[in-house]
């Protein structure tokens, strides 16, 4: 094989703390050829970013890296700042995560892609505006030419990432670094990312390393991969090789917590047990044997080497002693701790009704005399209802009204418009009262980050405590009930003497739903609950809901926008778009037959962690963003975009445009669609 | 409407703690109350008049002829601000700017060299000299500058005053010279303190911001360090010393208090003081108002100076 375009050797990174050095990245080799993808796939906190920032010498100037790293033959560590940035931009390109952050807020983008592009030509003002606005035609934001003058703050999440992309494509570099590149976006618009990142890739013939945790967008877009932990590679493979016969128990485990939202029935998803270990203190031995179910007492002696898998001369290397034994196994025989689907007794009780609930906000203009120019529609006749046992995910993409949904119903008010009802109390005709004495403890909230949500200043026991002593619990039945309830969720005994920041993501997620069940509620309402947590402890935290509601015949009103976790929990599913409804029903339907065409796009969009199926699958790839929900058209609301209207007869196209469906039964399910 | 409120309420508060007719009663002949009463009356601050009374006199003059009262010594008050609000700006503006420039600029340089030594020796000169008070500067200032004409034998810096008594003869060039030498000693003393503060600000808001994703971002498309910082991260960090610059408008015109009490300047601020002093009724309103006035012009250039700089806030 010809000279690899990059060339890392045994690199080391190490950061100073206050408790000593500390190793983030521990003797990582690799390779990437032009044209080819190498994903590095691992949780927080395996060294993955650092490894890539000390590539491209972006680390802060207290870390330290050795080894080796060659770009075509050349020798990139221990270059000063100034031989870097005649690399950065030109030879390597970077595309970071948090697309807001990563742009500067008081620059236009055109200006941030022009003067990109000016780094490293001497091209003119005016001319490298021009390739700017190119550029971010090329990544595919419409009307270039005028939205070259707009800020960060003025493009959406997806638009930010392309902006992000042109840059890093700028001076058409040999190596493209995508780090996290489609974190936090919707699935759609995830989708339309990796589509501009692959084309880059096409165009400029540039090797692409792919910082990711998502084992789905791996099998889809890389040829190579590197699973790390605790800073280490634990297994090197292509990409078929890694899904087809995984060989660390680690990778195996990941393969098997990733739910798998276009499977024909529901299966099991593996959790592993435990944490990631701090890089503080890692056990000796393999960092994994701690969370291993496979764990001999020789994988506690040393850690391994990366040794080949099968024939000599194989590319596909892991750390594991146990290898031979691993492969070739399901992930549900490796691990025991299986989430087992527990379906609870559904009983006809109607925990909470919504019918027709609406919702706007005046839009307002003006710098001294604001006065009112439309009204953003954020819900029209949302209606549906959950009964005690019973779990609904609400999906969709962002900006559908799922969060507006949640808040209405939270806010124990009359609303707006049309009925909401708790527990068969009609919140328009409550009084105030109840709501503060009955209502408030029934319905509780779990939110997307805990770091976020839980008072860092307080205790976990505090916190779990709270809820009870604003309804007038006594000093002893809060005790007993605060331990009854962390024992639940399982807590460790000594957490509750901790503070929040002491506790790990899981651990963190814990508390917060101990604090929402600790008033034995009957109502969760759940924001988005595990996509801020690590792929690993997902799968737990989902068993913990599943459990809780089986147990105490809870109602649970999720909203999600990753479908794979909901397929794993949900029993009805409602699809909303622009504020509307467009399908409810259930979970099992939802996934073998979707019916409006904006759910089987959705669906389409969800990357699945299987290369082969990944890669032969048919896509309904939506174009463009949901549109704002301020001039809501005449029609149905999603034709604008509707893959399946070019297709239809003129008379059926022309209704679409002009006559909303309503929310109509079809079979088990409703849908808003004049065709399904 | 702000301004309105704070005037007319320092009017009755002004009439509520002095007493203009203290004025008149150490001088010789000894004069009864009805006399003080009488020559006060002449100037609208006759206490035998209901105080809402007087107010309204006061307020109409204001409003139908901007006539701002008498002192209780007749000095019309409206002639006495002009020139000291001038006199002040002379001596603060070049303090303001000259402090704003060394300070963001010094704050600017220690952050991208965050605990390198140059950073530690310049933090801790600027954290003493933050913390000093301005008449142990001035006076040690004024100090150095005797001890340093005693050694030429001549004065070359003059340490009182805003020109030399008297007035210098020979046209243009001379009374100018004579002038910005009068300035050198109050504008250095206004300089290093004031810098102190901008350059403890800048230094912490630059340094929020260097480590900001976008600065890295701009790292990542070939910049080196210092470009990216100056290009990108400076702009961000600028906008709230704006603002606070623009805050600092109104105190070029309403003076230093003790910068000019020590170097004997004629300025708004001891205009203010001697006011007090003086049971000026008229005179402490008039001050209050100017620096009310001069206080929105401020506000209003803050909010405009960020809106300049930061595209998130504007509307459109």
């Amino acid at each position: 094989m010809n000279e690899p375009l990059l060339s890392v050797r045994n690199m080391y990174v190490t950061f100073s703390s206050e408790h000593g050095p500390v190793d983030a990245v521990r003797g990582i080799s690799f390779d990437i050829h032009a044209g080819q993808t190498l994903a590095l796939v691992g949780e927080s906190g395996s060294g993955k970013s650092a490894l890539a920032m000390g590539i491209v010498g972006l680390l802060p100037p207290s870390a330290r890296v050795t080894g080796e790293v060659h770009l075509d033959g050349q020798s990139l560590l221990g270059m000063s700042d100034q031989q870097w940035s005649g690399i950065r931009g030109r030879r390597v390109g970077v595309v970071f995560q948090e697309s807001l952050s990563a742009l500067t807020p008081t620059m236009s983008l055109g200006k941030q892609v022009a003067a990109a592009v000016r780094v490293h030509t001497n091209l003119s003002k005016r001319l490298a505006w021009d390739r700017a606005v190119e550029l971010l035609d090329m990544v595919g934001i419409a009307d270039p030419g005028r939205r070259a003058h707009e800020y960060p703050h003025q493009f959406s999440g997806g638009m930010r990432q392309r902006a992000v992309i042109a840059i890093a494509i700028a001076n058409a570099p040999d190596l493209i670094i995508a780090d996290e590149p489609t974190t936090a976006l919707d699935v759609t618009v995830q989708a339309q990312i990796l589509e501009v990142l692959e084309q880059a890739k096409a165009e400029t013939g540039a090797g692409v390393l792919l910082i990711t945790h998502d084992l789905g967008v791996v099998a889809g877009h890389a040829d190579n991969a590197v699973v790390m932990y605790a800073g280490r590679a634990v297994e090197h493979a292509s990409v078929e090789d890694l899904y087809r016969s995984p060989a660390m128990p680690y990778t195996l485990g990941l393969i098997g917590s990733v739910p798998d939202a276009g499977a024909a029935h529901r299966r099991s998803l593996v959790s592993i047990d435990g944490e990631p270990p701090s890089a503080l203190n890692r056990p000796s031995g393999c960092p994994f044997a701690p969370r291993c179910p496979l764990v001999t007492d020789a994988c506690k002696d040393a850690e391994p080497e990366l040794v080949p898998v099968g024939a000599e001369a194989s590319a596909h290397t892991v750390a594991c002693l146990r290898f031979a034994e691993v492969q070739g196994r399901r992930p549900d025989e490796v691990f025991r701790n299986i989430a087992t689907v527990v379906s609870g007794t559904l009983s006809d009780e109607r925990v909470l009704r919504v019918r027709g609930l609406g919702r706007t906000f005046p839009i307002t203009k003006g710098e001294i005399f604001r006065r009112k120019v439309g009204i953003l529609h954020a819900l029209s006749d949302v209606s549906f209802e959950v009964r005690a046992g019973e779990t609904l995910c609400i999906v969709g993409e962002s900006g559908g009204g799922k969060t507006t949904t949640l808040l209405e119903i939270l806010r124990l008010r009359p609303p707006e418009r049309g009925l909401v009802e708790v527990l068969g109390h009609d919140l328009s005709t409550t009084s105030a009262h109840l709501v503060k004495t009955r209502l408030r403890q029934s319905v509780q909230l779990v939110m997307q980050d805990p770091q976020a949500a839980l008072d860092p200043r307080l205790p976990v026991f505090d916190l779990i405590a709270e809820p009870l002593r604003a309804a007038g619990y006594g000093a002893h039945a809060t005790k007993v009930r605060v331990l009854e309830v962390s024992g639940l969720v399982g807590l460790p005994p000594d957490g509750l003497d901790r503070f929040p920041i002491s506790l790990s993501g899981g651990q963190r997620q814990r508390v917060a739903i101990a604090r929402a069940l600790v008033t034995q509620p009957r109502l969760l309402v759940l924001d988005e609950p595990v996509s801020a947590l690590d792929v690993s402890t997902r799968a737990s935290v989902l068993n913990l809901l599943a459990r809780v509601k089986a147990e105490f015949g809870l109602a649970m009103l999720i909203v999600a926008h990753d479908l794979a976790m909901v397929r794993h929990i949900a029993d009805r599913i409602a699809v909303m778009y622009l504020g509307h409804v467009l399908e409810e029903g259930p979970a099992e339907s939802f996934f073998k037959s979707p019916r409006h065409p904006y759910t089987r796009a959705l669906l389409s969009a969800v990357p699945v962690a299987d290369p082969g199926r990944e890669r032969n699958r048919s896509r309904v790839v939506l174009t463009g963003e949901q549109p704002s929900a301020w001039t809501p058209a005449a029609g149905c609301v999603f034709a604008a975009r509707c893959p399946l209207r070019p297709t239809l007869s003129k008379e059926i196209q022309q209704r679409c445009h002009l006559e909303r469906p309503a929310l109509i039964d079809c079979s088990d399910a409703r849908v808003a669609c004049h065709v399904a | 409407m702000m301004i309105l409120i704070a005037i007319n309420a320092t009017y009755f508060f002004a009439t509520l703690f002095l007493d203009p007719r203290s004025n008149y009663r150490d001088l010789r002949p000894t004069r009864s109350d009805e006399e003080i009463g009488d020559a006060l009356a002449l100037y609208g601050l006759d206490p035998r008049m209901p105080a809402v009374d007087r107010w309204w006199s006061w307020l109409s003059d204001v409003i139908l002829r901007f006539d701002w009262g008498h002192s209780p010594t007749g000095v019309p008050v409206g002639s006495e601000i002009p020139h000291r609000a001038l006199l002040s700006g002379q001596l603060i503006l070049a303090g303001v700017v000259l402090s704003v420039i060394l300070g963001v600029a010094l704050g600017v340089y220690t952050a991208s060299r965050q605990y390198g030594i140059a950073d530690r020796v310049l933090q801790t000169l600027s954290v003493l000299l933050y913390n000093m008070p301005v008449v142990v500067s001035a006076l040690g200032l004024i100090l150095l500058a005797v001890w340093f004409n005693q050694k030429l034998g001549q004065t070359v810096l003059s340490v009182a005053g805003a020109g030399t008594p008297g007035g210098v003869a020979g046209g243009f060039w001379p009374v100018l010279l004579d002038r910005a030498n009068h300035l050198v000693l109050p504008t250095i003393n206004l300089t290093l303190l004031g810098s102190a503060g901008w350059h403890l600000t800048q230094r912490s808001l630059l340094l929020d911001n260097i480590n900001a994703d976008y600065v890295r971002t701009a790292r990542a498309t070939g910049l080196t360090r210092t470009q990216a910082i100056r290009r990108h991260a400076l702009r961000s960090s600028t906008i709230p010393t704006a603002t606070s610059i623009a805050f600092t408008i109104p105190a070029v015109f309403t003076g230093a208090v003790i910068t000019e009490s020590v170097f004997g300047w004629e300025g708004m601020g001891r205009y203010f003081i001697q006011t007090i002093i003086r049971n000026d009724v008229h005179g402490v309103v008039a001050v209050a108002a100017f620096g009310a006035a001069a206080t929105a012009a401020g506000a209003i250039f803050a909010d405009i100076a960020t809106a300049i700089l930061d595209p998130r806030v504007r509307v459109n």
